[in-house]
C-alpha cells in the first residue's frame, strides 16, 4: 500500500484526451495508468511523471489520432483553408509574389551566408567534449617601466609545475609547432610544420583516430601521429600505421614510427597539425637549462580542470606557487600566470596570439549585424509592398467582416500569406545559399564549410516563420483594423499607412546607402594600403627561405644558412635576368621581426627590431640614406661592427648626431653607427614604423640585450629581383639552380609583393563580404522600388491618362512618379552620412596610416543610389507615359 | 490476391499474443517480450503494432477487466485469429526450410 498516491501530470492526460481516438482511448489510457502505477513503485514520482508524459507524446501517432469533426473545425483545418486562400491570392498577383519571394530569398541567402560565417567563427574549438574544462595558460611578466611581456605561449617548465603543484588539474598538456625537414625515403626532404605534443594530449582534446592505437599514441619518443591527408600525401593508399617517416633532428635523419592516423582537423579548430611527435623529444632537442627556464617561452600549455574543481581556485594560488619557486628572483605581482577558456581563444584579442591565429571579434559581429540588416531590408520590402497592396485587398476584408469574420481569423489569414511567402523564400534561399558556399568562398576568400545538421532545419523553419510574422504583422493589423464602411466606400488607403510606408522606405534607403558608402570607403582604404609607397622597391622580388645544415645553436644555424645562400647566389648571378641579389634575416610581409630589448644607461627599458643583412641590401631595395653612409662592399670593418639605424630609431634613442656613436646600452660588443636610412614600412601599415637596427653581424648586439622576441625565423632569406618578362622563367631558373646545389632539400620561396598584399587579407576579406552584402541589399531595394512603382502606376492610371489628355509630356509624367519616392531617397542618403562616418572612423582606427573619408565617397554613393532608383522607376514611367489614355480612361 | 506480409516486431508481438492465450493485452505483452526477447521496447510501439495487426486481421480484440490501478479503465484483450496463426506458420516454415539448407560447418566462409 502506498501512502501517497501520485497522479500522472494533468496536462498530459488532457492532451491525450484531446488527440486520441475515443475508440482507442480507454484501453490506451488504462495501459499508461497501469505502467505509471508500476513505475511509481520503482522510481521517484518525478521520474514516473516524466515517463508518463513521454509515453503520451510517443503515443501521438497517426493511427491514434481522432479523425472526427472536432479536429476539422479546429485551427489546424482553418489554417489549411487560409493557406489555400493565400495561395490563390498570391497566384493572382504573381508579379508581386515573385518580387516578394525574390526579395526575401535574396535577403535570406545573405543572411544564411553571413550566419554561417559568424557561426563558424563563434563555434571555434567547441567540438571537444571536455571543452568546458579546458583552459590555456598565459603568462604576464611586468617588471615596471614598460618592461612587460605578455604571452599565451609559456615556459616548457609549466607542464611539470602544474602537474606537481596544482591538484585542481586532471591533466596538463603542451602543444608546440616546429619546422622539421621530413622525408619518407631520405632522397628528398620537405620542410614541414610538425606539432610537438605531450603524450597524453589526446586524452584532453578530441581528435578522432581513424586507424592505430587510440591509447597513448605518443607514448614513445619516436612515435608519430599523422593526419589523413598527409597519410595520403606520403603513403597513398597504404595503411600508414606502422610505417616510418624520417625527421631531421640535429644533423641526421631519425626514423619515426607512425602509431595512429587522425581524421583531418576541422577548420574551426585553433590547434592545427598534420604531423605530430611526442614532446618527450624536448630532452634531446633542448638545452636542459631551457627545460627548466622560467623566462623562456615556447609551447602553449593547456590544462584540464578536475570535474569538481574550479579554475578560479587554481588562479588564486598561482602567486604563492610562483613565489615558492622563484621568490628570490621576482617580486610578488611581477610574474603572473592566468588561464583563458579554450573556447575563448579564437575571438579574444586581449590575450596575445599564441600559435593559432585569432579573428577580430568586431568583424564577426559586424558581419552578423549586416546579415540581420539585409534580412530586415527584405522584411521592410515585403511590408511596404503589402501595405501598397492593401488598397486592392480592402474590399475583400470588408466583405469578410460583413460575413462575420472576426479579427483574429483575418489576422491569421494575412499572416499565413506572409508566412507562406517567407517559408518558400526560406527554402529557396537556404538551398541556394548552401549551393553558393563555394562561390562565396572564392569571392571573399572566406573558408566556409557546410555540414548538414538536423537542427538547421528547425532553425530555418523558425527563422522563416519569424520573418513571415515580422514582415506580415503590420499590414495584417492595418488591414483588419480599419472600419468596414470606410473600406467599402473609400477607394484609397488611409493616410496613416502612407506615413508608415514612407518611414519604412526611408529606413531601407538609409541602410542601403550606408552599406554602399561603407564598402566604397573600405575599398579606398585597402587600395591605399596596397598602393602606398613603402619606401623600398619590391616589384618582382623573389624571397627564398634558406635552410641550415645543422639544428644546433642559433648562431651556427644562421652561419650555415648564410653559407648556403652564398652558394646559391653565385649560381643565380650567372643569369642576366637576375639582379640585386641579397640576403636578410627577415623578408618584407612577414610579421614578427626579431625584437630585442635592453636597459639603457638611465635604466629605462628599450626595444628595437633587428635586421641582419649583407652589404648589398640597401642597394637591392633602393632604400635611401639620409645621413652618413651605407655598408661598403667587401669592407671587413663594416661586416664586423658597423650598424645602420632608421629615422625612427634615431628619434627613439634620442641621438642628436648619430654618426660614429653607439647604442645607449652598457653591455653591447664593439659596434658603431655609420649611417641613418630613411624610414621604410617594413611592417604592415597597421603599425607606425618602429625603431630598426640593420647590421651584418648581430653578435655584438646580442651581447648587450636582456630580452629577445622572435616570431619569424631568423635564418637568412635570399632575395633577388627578376627583370625578365615572364615570372614562370624566374621559377625555372631558381628550381634548376636549387636542384644543382641542394637536391635533397625541398625548395620554398615566395614573391614579396604577394606577401605584402597578404598582410591586408583580413581587411580585404571584410571588404569583399561587405560588398557582397551591399550588392544584395541594392538588389532587394531595387525589387522593393520596382514593386512600389508598379503599384503607384496602377493606382494612378487614370490620373496619368487625364494629364496626358491635357497635354503632359513624357518627362512631366516621369517627374510625377519620381517625386513619389525622391524625398525618402534624399532623406535616406542624408541620414546615412553621420552613421557611416561614425562606423568608418571606428574601423579606420585600426590603421596607423589611413585615408581621409572625404565627401567624394558620399557623393558617389548617393549617385549610385539615386541612379539605380531612377533606372528602376524610369522603366515603368516610360510604360505609363506611352499608354494610350483612351484605354485607361474608358473602362469604368 | 495480395498476401499480407509481416515485420519482425509484428511477428514477435503476434507470437506473444498467441502464447499468452487469454491474457494478452498491451502491458502483459510488453512484459513477456521484455522477459523473453530481452529487448527494450516502448509501450507505444506495442500499441501501434497491435493496431496494425488488428487492421490486417491477424488478431481480434475485446474490452474487459477494469482494475483499480488502471483508474477503472478496461483492458483491450487480443486473441490470435486463424489468419494470424496461418501467417505465423508460413513464416516459420520459410525459416525452417532455409535453416536446414545451411551447411553444417561453415568452412567455406573462413
Amino acid at each position: 500500500m502506498r501512502l501517497q498516491p501520485t497522479n500522472p501530470p494533468r496536462w498530459a492526460v488532457r492532451f491525450l484526451h484531446w488527440y486520441c481516438d475515443p475508440d482507442l482511448l480507454e484501453d490506451l489510457e488504462g495501459d499508461l495508468f497501469e505502467l505509471f502505477d508500476r513505475k511509481c513503485q520503482t522510481a521517484s514520482p518525478a521520474q514516473a511523471r516524466r515517463h508518463f508524459a513521454w509515453w503520451v507524446l510517443r503515443s501521438l501517432r497517426w493511427s491514434a489520432i481522432k479523425k472526427n469533426n472536432v479536429l476539422k473545425n479546429n485551427t489546424l483545418m482553418m489554417s489549411s483553408l487560409n493557406l489555400k486562400v493565400a495561395a490563390r491570392v498570391l497566384w493572382r498577383d504573381w508579379l508581386n509574389t515573385v518580387l516578394n519571394i525574390a526579395g526575401i530569398t535574396i535577403g535570406i541567402i545573405c543572411f544564411v551566408l553571413m550566419g554561417l560565417y559568424v557561426w563558424q567563427e563563434s563555434t571555434y574549438d567547441t567540438f571537444h567534449s571536455k571543452k568546458d574544462r579546458i583552459y590555456r595558460a598565459w603568462l604576464l611578466e611586468d617588471y615596471g617601466e614598460g618592461q612587460t611581456f605578455f604571452n599565451s605561449v609559456t615556459p616548457i617548465r609549466f607542464e611539470s609545475l602544474f602537474e606537481s603543484d596544482f591538484p585542481e588539474f586532471e591533466r596538463v598538456v603542451q602543444y608546440d609547432q616546429r619546422q622539421f625537414p621530413v622525408t619518407r625515403t631520405q632522397d628528398r626532404s620537405i620542410s614541414e610544420r610538425v606539432a610537438l605534443l605531450s603524450p597524453d594530449f589526446f586524452e584532453v582534446f578530441d581528435f578522432p583516430f581513424i586507424a592505430g592505437s587510440g591509447k597513448a599514441p605518443l607514448a614513445g619518443k619516436y612515435d608519430l601521429v599523422i593526419s589523413k591527408r598527409y597519410a595520403e600525401k606520403y603513403f597513398g593508399d597504404l595503411n600508414p600505421v606502422g610505417q616510418t617517416l624520417q625527421l631531421q633532428l640535429d644533423e641526421q635523419f631519425v626514423p619515426f614510427t607512425i602509431t595512429a592516423m587522425i581524421s583531418d582537423i576541422p577548420k574551426n579548430s585553433s590547434i592545427q597539425f598534420d604531423l605530430a611527435i611526442s614532446n618527450l623529444l624536448y630532452e634531446d632537442l633542448m638545452n636542459p637549462r631551457v627545460l627548466q627556464a622560467w623566462m623562456m617561452v615556447g609551447p602553449e600549455t593547456y590544462v584540464l580542470v578536475n570535474e569538481n574543481s574550479n579554475i578560479a581556485d587554481a588562479e588564486e594560488k598561482t602567486q604563492d606557487v610562483v613565489m615558492r619557486y622563484i621568490g628570490e628572483e621576482v617580486n610578488r605581482g611581477e610574474y603572473n600566470i592566468g588561464f583563458q577558456p579554450l573556447t575563448d581563444i579564437h575571438l579574444n584579442t586581449e590575450v596575445p596570439v599564441g600559435i593559432a591565429p585569432v579573428s577580430n571579434p568586431v568583424y564577426v559581429y559586424v558581419l552578423g549585424v549586416i546579415g540581420l540588416l539585409v534580412l530586415l531590408i527584405a522584411c521592410i520590402n515585403y511590408t511596404t509592398l503589402a501595405i501598397g497592396q492593401s488598397i486592392k485587398r480592402a474590399k475583400e476584408v470588408g466583405m469578410r467582416k460583413i460575413l462575420g469574420a472576426n479579427r483574429k481569423g483575418l489576422m491569421a489569414q494575412y499572416l499565413s500569406e506572409s508566412v507562406l511567402i517567407a517559408l518558400v523564400a526560406m527554402l529557396i534561399g537556404t538551398v541556394l545559399a548552401i549551393w553558393l558556399v563555394p562561390v562565396f568562398n572564392r569571392l571573399t576568400g572566406a573558408d566556409l564549410e557546410y555540414t548538414f545538421q538536423w537542427q538547421h532545419v528547425m532553425v530555418c523553419l523558425a527563422v522563416g516563420v519569424l520573418v513571415g510574422v515580422i514582415s506580415g504583422i503590420y499590414p495584417a493589423v492595418i488591414l483588419t483594423n480599419t472600419r468596414i464602411m470606410r473600406i467599402l466606400q473609400a477607394s484609397g488607403s488611409s493616410p496613416e499607412s502612407h506615413w508608415v510606408r514612407k518611414v519604412m522606405l526611408t529606413c531601407q534607403f538609409t541602410i542601403t546607402v550606408l552599406l554602399i558608402s561603407s564598402s566604397l570607403i573600405m575599398r579606398k582604404q585597402i587600395a591605399f594600403l596596397q598602393s602606398k609607397d613603402l619606401g623600398y622597391d619590391y616589384e618582382a622580388v623573389v624571397a627564398v627561405n634558406m635552410h641550415s645544415d645543422t639544428q644546433g645553436r642559433m648562431m651556427e644555424q644562421m652561419e650555415s644558412a648564410r653559407a648556403n645562400a652564398e652558394l646559391l647566389m653565385t649560381l643565380l648571378a650567372k643569369h642576366p635576368q637576375v639582379a640585386d641579389l641579397t640576403t636578410a634575416s627577415h623578408s618584407f610581409g612577414s610579421a614578427g621581426w626579431a625584437l630585442l630589448g635592453f636597459p639603457d644607461k638611465q635604466g629605462a627599458f628599450r626595444q628595437f627590431r633587428l635586421l641582419t643583412v649583407d652589404d648589398n641590401y640597401l642597394n637591392a631595395f633602393q632604400i635611401p640614406i639620409v645621413a652618413g653612409r651605407g655598408f661598403e662592399a667587401k669592407s671587413g670593418l663594416d661586416k664586423r661592427q658597423s650598424i645602420l639605424l632608421n629615422e625612427a630609431a634615431v628619434a627613439y634613442f634620442g641621438l642628436e648626431d648619430p654618426i660614429g656613436k653607439k647604442l645607449p646600452g652598457e653591455n653591447f660588443g664593439e659596434h658603431q653607427i655609420i649611417g641613418v636610412v630613411k624610414d621604410f614600412h617594413f611592417q604592415s601599415l597597421h603599425e607606425e614604423v618602429e625603431p630598426l637596427v640593420i647590421t651584418q653581424n648581430p653578435m655584438p648586439l646580442f651581447e648587450g640585450i636582456s630580452d629577445v622576441n622572435v616570431f619569424d625565423s631568423m635564418l637568412p632569406k635570399l632575395m633577388f629581383k627578376y627583370s625578365g618578362s615572364q615570372l614562370v622563367q624566374a621559377q625555372r631558373i631558381l628550381e634548376e639552380s636549387w636542384e644543382q646545389l641542394f637536391p635533397n632539400v625541398g625548395l620554398s620561396y615566395h614573391f614579396i609583393d604577394e606577401a605584402i598584399q597578404r598582410q591586408y587579407a583580413n581587411e580585404a576579406r571584410l571588404n569583399k563580404l561587405v560588398t557582397v552584402a551591399t550588392v544584395i541589399s541594392i538588389l532587394i531595394a531595387v525589387m522593393g522600388l520596382l514593386g512600389l512603382t508598379v503599384l503607384v502606376v496602377n493606382s494612378r492610371e487614370k490620373e496619368i491618362g487625364i494629364r496626358k489628355v491635357i497635354g503632359a509630356t513624357r518627362y512631366e509624367i516621369f517627374g510625377l512618379l519620381a517625386k513619389t519616392f525622391s524625398w525618402q531617397l534624399v532623406l535616406g542618403v542624408t541620414l546615412s552620412v553621420p552613421i557611416t562616418l561614425w562606423l568608418m572612423r571606428q574601423w579606420l582606427q585600426d590603421f596607423a596610416y589611413r585615408v581621409d573619408i572625404g565627401v567624394d565617397m558620399f557623393i558617389s554613393s548617393a549617385f549610385i543610389a539615386i541612379f539605380v532608383a531612377f533606372l528602376v522607376i524610369s522603366y515603368h514611367a516610360w510604360r505609363a507615359s506611352r499608354l494610350n489614355p483612351v484605354k485607361s480612361l474608358r473602362v469604368e | 490476391m495480395k498476401k499480407e506480409t509481416i515485420g519482425e516486431l509484428e511477428e514477435l508481438v503476434l507470437l506473444t499474443v498467441g502464447v499468452l492465450m487469454k491474457d494478452a493485452y498491451a502491458v502483459t505483452i510488453l512484459d513477456e517480450l521484455t522477459e523473453q526477447a530481452g529487448r527494450k521496447i516502448d509501450i507505444t510501439a506495442i500499441h501501434s503494432v497491435l493496431r496494425r495487426l488488428e487492421k490486417k486481421g491477424f488478431v481480434v480484440s475485446e474490452m474487459r477487466g477494469a482494475t483499480a490501478e488502471r483508474g477503472g479503465r478496461r483492458k483491450r484483450y487480443f486473441t490470435l485469429t486463424p489468419a494470424g496463426r496461418a501467417v505465423l506458420d508460413d513464416s516459420m516454415a520459410v525459416r525452417t526450410a532455409l535453416y536446414h539448407r545451411l551447411p553444417k560447418l561453415t568452412f567455406s566462409t573462413i
